[in-house]
């Protein structure tokens, strides 16, 4: 019976997280972990990643009046800040800060949602399963960074009015009323490459899927891939940024610009972002 | 119903328990019964009053979750990330209640405080009912309502199991245990009553007491194993009661959001649980005392009492509340530093005062006699400390989740909207229906303990004959008695 | 072609190749089969489509005039979504939101289905067959309409659309295309003419070490943002580049500034003599400038500058010191530097700096000669709305045909423009849905919308080379009662020129030809069939040439800036800054939910229009957000909500162009304001252009409020957290990173 398997995967869903050798090439438990890294300093708060989200994971547009409730459901948000001890103009411009699903190792979410619905992946992803959810949304109430989106409401029925829904992304559902969603780091475009990796017996490379907001980027401020690799972009730039996966305090030169957000919340984000930079002397 | 083995066991008693005048006890044994059994049968018109109102009450929150149901949680006016609101509060609220009953009655059992015997079989039914109406607000605040089995656990063909990690499954758990042992603890505890019922009904009631009642026939044998049935489901029920909130509470002490995840959550929650319980335990025992007219069983000392407790449990509520503010106040924790100061300045400071106000300044009304035996001061003031209870859970839900870690997503304007109100106040419906059906059918006064405590202030009083004067404070206005 | 009976001039210039400097090979491979047996994606979907494969054909984004390269990712024979070509050097397989939302155009709920005509009052369906019957009727040969009767009126235009419209112009022997933008670059043209006799230089960030930007929004709007954005993120990579932006309203580039400076709208030109009033101090610059130009400049010193512009007045020296230690810089100037009555002269004194700092020929030289200059871009102007405009109110024409542009929104008030559409007694919309020129429209068409159309492009700014950018459809039309603009133009050319073009069917047919000569140029030796694919596959097609050399040469007269920019007004205080918002522009894609909610990226408010307003004059005048204000020119006032919002300069007050439409569909209609209604009649001088920031405005609070829609919460910081941490340039130590 079921309790057989429950047991048999006890011990390994209760593992804390992240610990060393959970990802490695040797495939102890998974080859891949995917990672980004986001540069705040080229990144230019132009919101075409958000659009390009919208266009490829199916987001409802939801309408002036219920945006002003708090219901947009952009999984990937520009957020714009102005310093706290501006003067009469803000002199050094804004900060503009791209906020999407951290893909928490130790995510906050996952150890909330009372029926599972939101599990850590084997390649290291905060997975959403719309089927399973029944919108306790509790995992939206422990998510510090307060990614989660829920749908209030049914958007199948109003947010595409005909022939709109033609456009919709195949590869992935759309939500009905009442579940919980989330950046995914496009998770049906991954699956498509791992398994067509897999059918070559190779693992997927550097570069060959990237999710549709470091695709559309323009000015590439967002790096994407397997951090297990370390051929791979995005683990040279967490190594020479010197962040660690697996540390929830890092230990780094001044003049590096890594960090994660929250990071003392100890949620071990996939995400690193990189400071922005400022000519102090202009 | 003379039962030799009763002598025995009050005389243990009396050692440690001072008995004292809260019950007239020259009554008729024969007259207790009749008198309890007539609240079966023709209640004060005031009932109809209540219950006609309590289904009005209730249809308008089955309509709101109709139209909920078919629309989407966007019509409560709940958001992103502003998704928790009345409904989650109100479901503490409701649990926490629950909780006087059974606790009051076990413990008290267990304590051979015996002033307990008129007043706990409806305290235990409220606990019953109570329990009932938040396990309506979990279904009602899930998004796909329609697939709320999924948090419970059972075998299945899809080798699905919930997340055992999750505080709601632990509340799913243990609310549905408390449920259960305090159904089978009311429904134990009324057996022998229901054998009266039994004797006295005719036609088809006779049928269903006849059922209930399990072939009750008052023998030795019986009795042993009902008392000790019965203890062991008190001593059971204990530290049930004291988890069951405590676990409740972990659903906010587990979380990360800031104001929720506080060390001393679980005790405080009991405190604001027994708290609120008493409460409506004092409310209820005013409403039945009058509806059914129970004057002379539900008397005023047994009020007093009910206050004296009700006061030391907001004390100790007062003092972990305070407990909580210190230690945010000089913790470093900014994010809920900062939500604190949000409750006590933001958009919800004036609920959040009048909170601190009705939960720990208007309980020392309580330490005034003439407040604690006056009926009618002390209905307003029951209503009054729940009123403010149920605003502790409302602002400790709202106000952090509109100011949590992240400012960019602070939501200070959300309001809930018609249907969380609607719902909120259906629960109200529901529960009265309910609890006035139940005291309509079941008798809400145990007869058979009020025999034992007439029996054992019998004994006690004959020992005092001197002292033979009436106390005022049982006189009864408009009582049968008199 | 020798039975096609024409001249292989001529030939050349109707596929829009003639005057060629190269010698072309051949006339190549003239057997053109046609359009439905070739091998054309989605042109038969049921042919190749495979079901669950998702298939990505090249093409190019006509959302603006940047023409960059894009991918349609295309599933069972729908279009699903756009992605950068990374064949094209303008896009870099990069994308703007913009660019996403080609799809919802062409799946936009309310596009226009059939033809409709104006039967009374109301458009009335009608079948093709009687709108092209009509057509003929009004406008073809029989009509007799003599040329000057007749005026066509186009959005900038580039690539064989472009050349058919100018044959069949011709063939009418008629002068008035109007080619038309709102948020047209002719003052920045014209003056780029007069400095360096280009239209518009190269510019390399990538090689500046500063970048001093007087108004330029180039990574929002302007000449290419997707492209200016990658050569952006080149700039701030190590050898760390330092931005200066210096304009009234913060723009999204003014966001990324390290150095924000607000100034009185029209002074920018004389902040920048005050900077070159210091520079020409430094020994080393002196003889970079005439004599009399350095007499000119040395009146502007910091004080007088600092009056002027509203600027402290240390800031003139700091930007001019920071100019002098990082070299090479590069100066440039935008919308808010060129829309006034002295814009050229403005930008002019803006690219005086870069002759100072001797960065002409380092950061800046000319674009690569294109050796098809039929294909290259009419770039619009308000002048030729203005000239259309005076013709139609003198009742000179007979029948207009509009397309590509919406100018009964985009003309402002003053210039009555929707009267004098009136009074011409046939016109024509080709539009994908029922804009506000359209409703005014007699004859209504329906066309393919850039999914749906062949086409070719060639952008304004190039980064290097000429790209030419192939338009193929990435689906099959979804109505079928549209049609293709290129046939439409092609077959009106017929009507007039049947020999000519007798050779294509259709403008498929004609584009491949014409393609196909394209190849000498590049020495493709493959087939011409290849070729043709190829082409189709690759999206673009390269031509390699020499960038321009260019130089800079100043006239004293063209710095002449009026002393009174900043003159008080008593009744209108306030200067208005029409800004443009980067997916909105001049508001003819607001009909998509994606855009109309997508923040705008500074003030993070959605479907809506705003006016942002500096939280001193705010404060001064008791106004808070929400606030309904009444802002008021000489020709207008709007009802918009306030933003308080620091990054705008206290006399200025702001509200973003694109909204307000009284059409257009479900999305856009009544949602926000149209600054364009009130803008005053100020030109500029020397090119007529409209200045479009030489408004001056009253505000008065009306006293009602409303909660303005946007992602932004109650606070702007980040209160103590470590969300956006920032390092000091001294501090990073960019050269050591990956």
């Amino acid at each position: 019976m079921s309790i057989t398997n429950l047991l048999n995967n006890w011990s390994f869903y209760r593992q804390k997280r992240p610990f060393r050798g959970q990802y490695d090439l040797n495939k102890q438990y998974s080859e891949y972990k995917w990672a980004m890294a986001l540069d705040l300093d080229i990144c230019t708060g132009c919101n075409a990643c958000t659009t390009a989200c919208y266009a490829e994971n199916n987001l409802p547009v939801v309408g002036k009046e219920r945006y002003q409730h708090g219901y947009a459901m952009h999984w990937i948000r520009i957020e714009r800040y102005w310093d706290e001890n501006m003067g009469e103009f803000p002199e050094s411009g804004t900060s503009f800060l791209p906020m999407m699903c951290q893909q928490c190792e130790e995510a906050p979410c996952e150890t909330v949602c009372p029926v599972g619905a939101t599990n850590h992946t084997n390649d290291g992803l905060n997975s959403q399963n719309y089927h399973r959810c029944i919108g306790s949304r509790y995992c939206s109430v422990n998510c510090p960074y307060k990614v989660r989106y829920f749908n209030f409401w049914n958007y199948p029925s109003t947010a595409w009015p005909s022939p709109l829904q033609d456009q919709l992304n195949p590869d992935l559902t759309v939500r009905t009323k009442g579940v919980m969603e989330k950046c995914t780091f496009c998770v049906q475009r991954l699956n498509e490459a791992k398994s067509r990796a897999r059918t070559e017996y190779r693992l997927v490379k550097d570069g060959e899927v990237v999710p549709a907001c470091v695709q559309a980027c323009p000015t590439n401020a967002i790096t994407f891939g397997n951090i297990v690799d370390p051929k791979s972009k995005v683990a040279k730039m967490w190594k020479n940024q010197q962040v660690d996966l697996y540390k929830d305090e890092q230990e780094k030169d001044s003049s590096m610009r890594g960090y994660r957000i929250l990071e003392d919340l100890r949620p071990f984000p996939s995400v690193m972002y990189m400071e922005r930079v400022r000519d102090m002397e202009a | 119903m003379v039962n030799t083995y009763e002598e025995t066991e009050v005389a243990v008693e009396k050692k440690f328990v001072k008995k004292e005048h809260d019950i007239n006890a020259d009554i008729e044994w024969a007259k207790i019964n009749k008198d309890i059994l007539r609240s079966l049968e023709r209640p004060r018109a005031i009932f109809w009053v209540i219950f006609v109102a309590s289904f009005a009450l209730f249809m308008v929150g089955v309509s709101c979750e109709v139209y909920q149901y078919q629309t989407g949680l966007g019509v409560a006016n709940l958001d992103n990330p502003h998704v928790w609101g009345l409904y989650v509060a109100t479901f503490i609220w409701w649990i926490g209640m629950g909780h006087s009953g059974t606790l009051l009655s076990a413990l008290l059992h267990i304590m051979h405080a015996d002033w307990r015997k008129p007043i706990y079989r409806y305290s235990e039914a409220m606990t019953t009912f109570t329990l009932l109406t938040a396990a309506m607000f979990v279904l009602v605040h899930l998004g796909r309502i329609w697939q709320f089995y999924y948090v419970v656990a059972y075998p299945n063909e899809r080798w699905t199991w919930p997340n055992f990690q999750s505080p709601l499954v632990w509340d799913a758990t243990a609310i549905g245990t408390y449920l259960t042992s305090s159904l089978i603890f009311l429904y134990i505890g009324m057996i022998p009553d229901l054998a009266i019922c039994r004797d006295n009904a005719i036609g088809f009631r006779k049928k269903i007491y006849l059922f209930l009642s399990l072939g009750w026939m008052g023998t030795d044998r019986q009795w042993a194993n009902f008392r000790v049935t019965y203890l062991t489901l008190a001593c059971f029920l204990m530290p049930l009661a004291v988890s069951v909130h405590s676990i409740v509470s972990t659903d906010f002490a587990a979380s990360q959001q800031p104001g929720y995840h506080i060390t001393s959550f679980p005790p405080y929650f009991v405190a604001g649980a027994i708290y609120s319980g008493l409460a409506v335990i004092i409310t209820l025992f005013i409403v039945l005392r009058y509806t059914f007219r129970f004057e002379e069983y539900m008397t005023i000392p047994i009020l007093e009492k009910l206050a004296k407790l009700t006061f030391a449990a907001a004390m100790v509520w007062t003092y972990l509340n305070l407990i909580e503010y210190a230690s945010t106040w000089y913790g470093n924790d900014m994010y809920a530093k900062q939500a604190l100061i949000y409750r006590a300045t933001g958009n919800f400071a004036p609920f959040w005062w009048m909170m601190n106000f009705l939960g720990s300044v208007l309980p020392f009304a309580l330490a005034f006699k003439k407040v604690r035996t006056n009926i009618p001061v002390m209905l307003v003031l029951s209503i009054l400390l729940n009123f403010g209870m149920w605003l502790e859970r409302w602002m400790i839900i709202s106000p952090t989740l509109a100011h949590g870690i992240y400012p960019w997503t602070w939501d200070h304007d959300q309001w809930p909207s018609f249907v969380q109100w609607g719902i909120v106040a259906g629960s109200f419906g529901w529960f009265n229906m309910l609890f006035m059906l139940y005291c309509k059918i079941f008798p809400s006064i145990s007869m058979y303990e009020v025999k034992e405590m007439l029996y054992e202030r019998r004994s006690f009083k004959t020992k005092k004959v001197a002292e033979e004067v009436s106390n005022p404070e049982l006189a009864v206005e408009g009582g049968l008695a008199s | 072609m020798s039975e096609s009976g024409i001249n292989r001039r001529d030939f050349l210039k109707v596929l829009g190749l003639g005057g060629s400097s190269l010698a072309l090979t051949g006339c190549g491979n003239t057997d053109i089969r046609s359009g439905d047996e070739v091998i054309m994606p989605n042109v038969q979907p049921e042919d190749f489509v495979v079901p669950g494969l998702s298939v990505y054909y090249a093409s190019t984004c006509r959302q603006c005039g940047s023409a960059c390269g894009v991918m349609g990712r295309v599933r069972e024979g729908r279009v699903l979504k756009m992605e950068g070509n990374p064949a094209s050097r303008i896009s870099g397989g990069k994308i703007c939101g913009l660019g996403q939302a080609a799809v919802q155009v062409q799946y936009n709920p309310d596009r226009l289905t059939q033809p409709m005509m104006k039967v009374g009052s109301s458009l009335q369906p009608i079948s093709w067959d009687k709108a092209m019957a009509l057509l003929d009727e009004k406008t073809g040969p029989k009509s007799g309409i003599k040329g000057e009767e007749f005026g066509f009126l186009t959005g900038a235009m580039s690539g064989h659309l472009n050349v058919l419209t100018q044959n069949y112009m011709e063939s009418l022997d008629s002068r008035n295309h109007y080619v038309y933008e709102a948020l047209s670059p002719a003052i920045s043209l014209a003056a780029n003419r007069r400095v360096y006799g280009v239209d518009q230089p190269r510019l390399h960030f990538d090689k500046a070490k500063l970048i001093v930007s007087f108004g330029a929004d180039f990574l929002g709007t302007g000449a290419s943002p997707v492209h200016f954005a990658a050569e952006y993120a080149k700039f701030r990579k190590a050898p760390r580049g330092t931005l200066v932006q210096i304009e009234p309203k913060m723009t999204m580039t003014g966001g990324n500034a390290d150095r924000w400076i607000a100034i009185i709208p029209g002074t920018e030109g004389v902040f920048a003599l005050g900077i070159a009033n210091q520079l020409l101090k430094h020994s080393e610059f002196t003889g970079t400038v005439p004599a009399d130009i350095v007499d000119l400049v040395s009146k502007y010193d910091a004080d007088t500058v600092s009056r002027i512009t509203g600027v402290r007045s240390e800031l003139v020296g700091h930007v001019a010191s920071l100019l002098w230690e990082k070299t090479p810089s590069l100066v440039i100037s935008g919308a808010s530097v060129e829309g006034h009555a002295h814009g050229v002269q403005n930008a002019v004194a803006v690219q005086l700096l870069n002759q100072i700092l001797g960065n002409v020929g380092k950061t800046i030289d000319g674009q690569a000669q294109s050796p098809f200059p039929q294909l290259s871009p009419a770039a619009g102007s308000f002048s030729a709305l203005k000239a259309m405009n005076e013709k139609m109110g003198a009742d000179e024409f007979k029948a207009v045909f509009i397309h590509g542009a919406n100018p009964v929104f985009t003309a402002p008030s003053f210039m009555g423009f929707r009267d004098n559409l009136r009074k011409v007694p046939f016109k024509v919309a080709f539009v994908n849905a029922l804009d506000e020129t359209a409703e005014e429209c007699d004859l209504v068409l329906p066309i393919f919308t850039a999914v749906e159309e062949f086409g070719s492009n060639v952008a304004w700014y190039q980064p290097e080379g000429v790209e030419i950018t192939i338009q193929q459809p990435l689906m099959n039309q979804l109505y079928p009662d549209t049609r293709s603009m290129g046939d439409i133009m092609l077959n009106l050319v017929k009507a007039r020129k049947a020999d000519e073009y007798k050779a294509w069917p259709d403008f498929f047919s004609y584009l491949k030809t014409a393609i196909i000569n394209i190849k000498p140029v590049v020495k493709y030796t493959d087939t011409d069939e290849h070729f043709w694919y190829d082409t189709l596959s690759n999206g673009v097609i390269h031509v390699d040439g020499a960038p321009q050399q260019v130089s800079a040469k100043f006239a004293a007269t063209d710095l002449r800036l009026p002393a009174s920019a900043n003159a008080q007004d008593p009744v209108y205080p306030f200067y208005l800054v029409p800004s443009e918002r980067h997916y909105f522009r001049d508001g003819r894609h607001a009909n998509c939910g994606w855009l109309q909610e997508s923040p705008d990226p500074m003030t993070t408010i959605v479907w809506d229009s705003w006016a942002e307003i500096h939280p001193k004059t705010a404060a001064s005048m008791g106004i808070k957000e929400g606030d309904w204000l009444e802002i008021a020119s000489q020709n207008g006032m709007l009802k918009v909500k306030a933003y308080v919002f620091p990054g705008i300069h206290p006399d200025a007050i702001s509200i973003p162009l694109g909204q307000g439409h009284e059409s257009l569909g479900r999305y856009a209609k009544g949602v926000g304001v149209n600054p364009f209604r009130i803008l005053n009649p100020v030109f500029e001088k020397d090119t007529g252009e409209l200045a479009l920031y030489g408004t001056r405005v009253s505000v008065r609070k009306t006293g009602n409020s409303e909660i303005v829609v946007k992602d932004e919460g109650p606070v702007n910081t980040q209160m103590g957290r470590k969300l956006v941490v920032t390092l000091p340039a001294d501090v990073a130590q960019l050269s050591k990173e990956i």
